[in-house]
């Protein structure tokens, strides 16, 4: 491949130039992902730093003209699962209950349902707005990891399925799974918060409240 | 709700991500066009999606691109 032979070709310096060049952009988008990962800045700063390192050792491997930033993701993911899971304390969260993957059965929520049968209206996300970035990023914090990051990748980063499964490892059918659960129990979540914060559409009738049976 | 509204709401997540065959999306589209409510559905699931998006991104800290780059040479 010529590419490749272009590449051995480069010295130090050059080589590090074109990482530089192609791989840091990628700085803020990497050290958000790393944050949804570990939950915590410090942390997140020396995963970030960690990613580069590794990724810039093997740059040599990644072939030039296909997905850099999804290979970034793959570095950062396995350095993730290599040398901070262990370390991370996981304080129970609110959804995790004995269910074998952490997140319990709420996978048929929907958000705008909840909305219409309390407005009588079709459902808006304005008053989600008020919400503090705090909150919703605590909301998704709350989820446990294998649904948390499938969301992150999809939602916030707009990965593919395909690459999502490739940055986690894991077959397509599984990743579809996770993000369909994995939204479920977050707009659950910013229900909740939106509830608690007082920001729910009012209702249209005063029969029955804002109680939580169905 | 008839029978095609809810074909079309089984498959809503995955169209949003763009994951749906050609033709499927294209009949979804359709649908989407004569059919407000589930029109409304999907801009709800979509603006979610946007909104949770825009609240969910940080930036490194000041410092942190300048001690990459020195690590990187000392990688080098």
């Amino acid at each position: 491949m010529p590419s490749g032979t272009v590449r051995q070709e480069l010295t130090d310096d050059q080589r590090r130039e074109v990482f530089a060049r192609d791989a840091l952009p990628y700085l803020d988008p990497l050290y958000s992902a790393a944050l949804r990962y570990t939950r915590n800045p410090a942390d997140a700063e020396d995963l970030v730093q960690e990613t580069f390192a590794k990724a810039y050792r093997a740059f040599h491997q990644y072939e030039p003209g296909t997905n850099l930033r999804a290979w970034l993701y793959r570095i950062l993911a396995n350095t993730y699962i290599n040398s901070y899971r262990k370390r991370q304390r996981q304080p129970a969260p609110v959804s995790v209950d004995a269910h074998r993957d952490g997140l319990s059965d709420g996978s048929d929520f929907s958000l705008y349902d909840r909305i219409a049968a309390t407005t009588q209206a079709p459902a808006e996300v304005e008053f989600l707005r008020q919400l503090p970035d705090d909150e919703v990023k605590q909301a998704l914090a709350d989820l446990p990891e294998q649904f948390r990051m499938a969301v992150y990748l999809a939602d916030v980063e707009g990965f593919s399925y395909a690459e999502i499964a490739e940055i986690m490892d894991s077959p397509i059918g599984t990743v579809m799974s996770r993000l369909h659960r994995g939204r479920a129990a977050l707009h659950r979540a910013l229900y909740d918060y939106a509830a608690a914060r007082g920001l729910l559409p009012a209702t249209t009738d005063d029969a029955g409240g804002s109680s939580d049976d169905e | 709700m008839n029978e095609e509204c809810r074909e079309v709401l089984d498959r809503l997540e995955i169209y949003l991500d763009g994951e749906t065959q050609f033709d499927l999306e294209v009949a979804i589209q359709h649908h989407l066009q004569d059919c407000p409510p589930c029109l409304d559905r999907a801009e709800f699931e979509r603006e979610l999606r946007a909104l949770v998006a825009a609240k969910c991104r940080d930036c490194a800290p000041p410092g942190l691109l300048a001690r990459i780059r020195i690590r990187l040479t000392a990688v080098g």
